[in-house]
């Protein structure tokens, strides 16, 4: 449990480093130190931050005046913090920082709310304990990391259990709707995923805290794709692949979020969906052969191409994806 | 399920009665929590297309259990401190879930997850072909049911050392209707599908203060068996004229094709920090899946084979398939802070996919019961992946209420696919290039706004396909802006223009979507409350592609412009104690123009009347109504009535 440094309004408590300040210099300094650092790892817990113990208050001098905050927190998972080691019946603190200055003048600027501190800061409070967890991995690849949204904007700190995580599919769609609303709009669309329903939840599909594919996308198995978690059937390896749909994903010809086009195709008629790749005359080098000339766009047989090459997503069986 | 779904709510509004009885029952109260929402849809009847119905709602009449939400916390924390159990959607809903997550704090925590989710698709304008005869003939139709079990035991949770185990199932069964493809005429046929998977995986956290590892080893086998077969009627198919004079039908015919695979797969992941300027992670996977297929196909009738130019009557195929995919993938992210509001984020990664397949095909063609021809094919194909992308951006605090961002991405990798099926070219071998320049900012005045944009633009170089980005410039602004403690509104604007001006190519694609939303909830929406959604949207694509018989240019254009909209108007009437009813009305609607223009609206009025503190009786409307002037065979409207009970724990 690493107390994140602390801000220059509580530089009473100095911090094992200060983002930089002690390593300031050309970049190899920095480097170098980083190597020395990182070869001099021993892996041991961080001490919790060497401070004086008469600057913490306690969990019960902060319960006897936000009552109903120290009440809801009981059934918290967080209260398991000050029952550890290194901050025990100081859980309050381990997140709001040394709160007897505040507890004496009852002033907001004596400790840190991280809800309204900027979002670098709160989320460095966070982050201290939760930055090695599995779905933080893809952090920096993900649009939240980057925008830099707190992450109180979607966790309830102090609340019940379920305030905190989001497990009920309703309630995150919800939480992410409030924000995503043209993404919430793509699901009016007849041709959806069942989200609007309650049977799937965004976080099906995307991971809100950033994942290294493109769209925060989720992966299963391993790094295959998120949506061969329920679509099974489409995860090969095919003998006779389709290779837009390992080099383009679904996106290529599906909307995943709705449409007005039945299975959420993102053209309205198949044959163009297809031809539009499978028409390489004179251009620079792309993928996509072209169909033979008796393929008659006039008759209706060849404007559906999935009636013949009904295994468009890949074939155990035939190269033209017909069986 | 579905008993264990009556047996809970059963359990539940026993658990409910002492409720009525505050004495004796004072510390259960206490402990258990939650809420039940049970009742009846009734359906007006469909007017219109039921199938398209089934396609876009498929929710059914009947006595239902809408959703139990329940959280029990054993105060003796003996084996489990809580336990929380959610149900949605059950009585023969076409989406059931389920979850139940016990948790005993530092000992373990096991979450049990159950879906079961129904897949209806009968549009019959749908690659039809019969569409221009005036029959509705759906070639491509599916009925299936998928569900997935997801099953997690994490043991010492919160402490340095987590182990976990996990095991998830996932299944699909049903029918449909797909073709039965024999070289000249394909024959729409009834067609049969199962698929199952189980996957098992358990790894191990370390969590120590400066570095975090996690590896994690697992499987998955899978299996996917689909039958074809045929009725013993003559099935003519979609090639009504005679070929050589023949006319071409199925008789019988059979394909069974049964797929075995499995797949091992590692994960291993690191999270350091080795000062408090410095984080680094990174991650490390690696999946092979592996699978063998065994095919057989039979089938009777008057066929023709062009390739041989035979006419033949019967026709037996044996297949076995094995495919390989070895699938490597890497990341590496570093975030440094060098000074105070400065941040350098770098990030890596690459994806490795190599997919190799071969198969041995025996096709045997009869004429009036006598061997004509065999012939024994071999074919191996080869599919591989590179795909390779640096990121290195810069954020500067620039005020305390400013951020801006910049940075460069660069994309690369090539690609190696199987040659072209019927022109006979060597495959190529396209590359992918892409530098990206990215910028942005976040703007923040206290808790009141915030905005953020994300701008990111590349000149092109090389892409795959020709409808790949390449040319392109894509913007997105988000806004949030709390007027008043009871009144926010939001506003998103996000624009994708991608070109491709390459000769023979000349694609122009613009996506624009601007949405604009309020909420209003003075006193904390406990009188009334109101929220109001609206979106424009609008896509053009401009491509040309090559008539293939006429080997002419032509142009394929695609629109899609629409006006998207929800709104809701929440109001609590006057009335005596905790009894004060609630009346909601509003709902949603999309219309769109374009090349398949829709209307969709799904307005509803509902009542709410609670009695006493921990109950409420409900009754609720609601309609849905597709129309698509294309295609009205396929629009329908629907009224739906819904009474039911919303009970407190």
């Amino acid at each position: 449990m690493a107390w994140p440094p602390p801000t220059a309004k509580q530089s009473h408590t100095p911090p094992p480093f200060r983002w930089g300040a002690d390593l300031r210099g050309p970049l190899s300094v920095r480097a170098t130190v980083a190597a020395i650092l990182l070869c001099g790892l021993a892996g041991r817990p961080q001490a919790p931050t060497a401070k004086p113990a008469a600057e913490y208050a306690g969990s019960g001098t902060c319960a006897a005046c936000h009552e109903e905050v120290a009440k809801a927190f009981r059934k918290n998972p967080h209260q398991r913090v000050g029952t550890g080691r290194e901050w025990k019946g100081r859980a309050c603190e381990s997140c709001h920082g040394p709160g007897a200055k505040h507890a004496e003048s009852a002033s907001a600027p004596d400790i840190l709310n991280p809800a309204k501190a900027s979002p670098t800061r709160s989320e460095k409070v966070c982050l201290s304990c939760h930055s090695g967890q599995l779905a933080q991995l893809g952090r920096i690849h993900g649009g939240h990391g980057r925008n830099q949204i707190a992450c109180s904007a979607c966790h309830t700190i102090h609340g019940r259990p379920e305030q905190l995580k989001l497990n009920n599919a309703a309630v995150v769609n919800r939480q992410c709707r409030s924000c995503h609303t043209a993404e919430w709009a793509e699901f009016l669309r007849p041709h959806t995923h069942r989200l609007i329903q309650g049977a799937m939840a965004c976080t099906d599909c995307h991971n809100p805290h950033g994942s290294s594919r493109p769209r925060s996308a989720q992966t299963v198995s391993g790094n295959e794709p998120g949506c061969f978690r329920c679509h099974g059937d489409k995860r090969g390896p095919f003998p006779f692949e389709h290779a837009p749909v390992r080099l383009e994903g679904c996106g290529a010809c599906h909307e995943p979020h709705g449409s007005v086009n039945p299975r959420m195709l993102v053209r309205a008629e198949v044959r163009f969906l297809c031809l539009e790749c499978h028409s390489n005359v004179g251009s620079r080098p792309a993928l996509g052969g072209i169909p033979p000339a008796f393929h008659d766009l006039r008759s209706a047989r060849y404007r559906n191409c999935t009636i013949c090459h009904s295994r468009i997503h890949g074939s155990f069986v035939s190269r033209g994806l017909t069986r | 399920m579905r008993l264990l779904g009556v047996a809970l709510l059963a359990a539940t509004l026993a658990a409910q009665q002492p409720a009525e009885q505050p004495q004796p029952a004072a510390a259960a109260e206490r402990n258990l929590t939650g809420t039940v929402d049970f009742g009846y849809r009734a359906l007006s009847g469909v007017g219109g297309d039921f199938q398209a119905y089934r396609s876009v709602v498929n929710l059914g009449e009947g006595p239902k259990l809408f959703a139990l939400d329940a959280a029990f916390q054993d105060p003796s924390h003996r084996l489990f401190d809580r336990v929380d159990l959610r149900m949605n959607s059950w009585g023969g809903d076409p989406y059931n879930t389920a979850r139940l997550e016990v948790r005993r704090d530092g000992a373990y925590r096991f979450t049990a997850d159950y879906r079961n989710i129904a897949y209806f698709n009968f549009l019959p304008s749908f690659a039809d072909p019969g569409l221009e005869r005036g029959l509705l003939l759906n070639q491509r139709a599916l009925d299936t049911y998928r569900r997935a079990t997801d099953l997690e035991l994490t043991l010492l949770p919160g402490t340095r050392i987590i182990p976990y185990l996990a095991y998830s199932r996932n299944s699909s069964r049903g029918h449909g209707v797909t073709t039965f493809v024999v070289d000249a005429n394909e024959y729409p046929v009834p067609h049969m599908l199962r698929d199952h998977s189980d996957n098992v995986r358990g790894g191990l956290r370390l969590e120590l203060a400066r570095l975090r590892l996690n590896m994690e080893g697992g499987g998955i086998t899978y299996h996917i068996d689909q039958q074809v077969y045929t009725s013993p009627e003559r099935n003519y198919g979609n090639a009504l004229r005679p070929v050589f004079g023949q006319t071409l039908f199925l008789e019988r015919g059979n394909q069974s094709l049964d797929v075995r695979g499995s797949s091992r797969f590692a994960r291993a992941s690191f999270n350091l920090q080795p000062a408090g300027w410095v984080e680094l992670a990174g991650q490390f996977q690696f999946s092979q899946p592996d699978n063998r297929t065994r095919y057989g196909q039979n089938n009777a009738g008057s066929f023709v084979d062009f390739s041989r130019l035979v006419l033949y009557s019967s026709e037996l195929v044996a297949l076995d398939s094995r495919a390989r995919q070895p699938h490597t993938s890497g990341s590496f992210t570093a975030e440094i802070r060098p000074w105070r509001g400065v941040r350098i984020l770098e990030a890596w990664l690459t994806d490795r996919l190599h997919s190799a397949g071969s198969a041995l095909l025996t096709d045997q063609l009869l004429a009036s019961g006598r061997p004509l021809e065999a012939q024994t094919l071999a074919a191996a194909e080869r599919l591989s992946l590179n795909y390779h992308q640096q990121e290195v951006s810069l954020l500067v605090d620039v005020t305390r209420s400013l951020t801006l961002r910049g940075g460069h991405r660069y994309v690369w990798g090539n690609a190696e696919t199987p040659p072209a099926l019927i022109a006979g070219q060597p495959g190529p071998e396209p590359e992918l290039r892409r530098h990206v320049a990215l910028a942005g900012g976040t703007v923040r005045a206290g808790q009141r706004l915030r905005l953020t944009a994300d701008l990111e633009a590349s000149p092109g170089d090389r892409s795959y396909f020709r409808t790949s980005l390449d040319r392109y410039q894509r913007g997105k602004v988000r806004a949030r802006y709390q007027l008043r403690p009871s009144l926010l509104f939001t506003a998103n604007f996000s624009v994708l223009n991608n070109q491709n001006p390459a000769p023979g190519i000349d694609y122009d694609f613009l996506s624009r979507q601007n949405t604009l939303a309020a909420q209003f909830t003075p006193a904390g929406g406990k009188r009334i409350s109101v929220l109001v959604e609206y979106t424009r949207y609008t896509l053009r694509s401009r491509l040309n592609y090559r008539d293939p018989a006429s080997a002419l240019r032509e142009l394929s254009l695609y629109r899609d412009n629409g006006h998207a909209g929800t709104g809701l108007l929440d109001i609590t009437l006057p009335g005596r104690g905790a009894v004060q009813p609630r009346i909601s009305a509003g709902g949603s609607m999309v219309a769109g123009t374009g090349t398949r223009p829709a209307r969709y609206y799904q307005p509803l009025g509902r009542l709410a009347i609670p009695f006493g503190a921990r109950g409420e009786w409900y009754g609720e409307w609601r309609w849905y109504a597709l129309s698509q002037p294309f295609y009205l065979f396929e629009g329908f409207r629907n009224h739906q009535f819904v009474t039911g009970f919303r009970l407190k724990m």
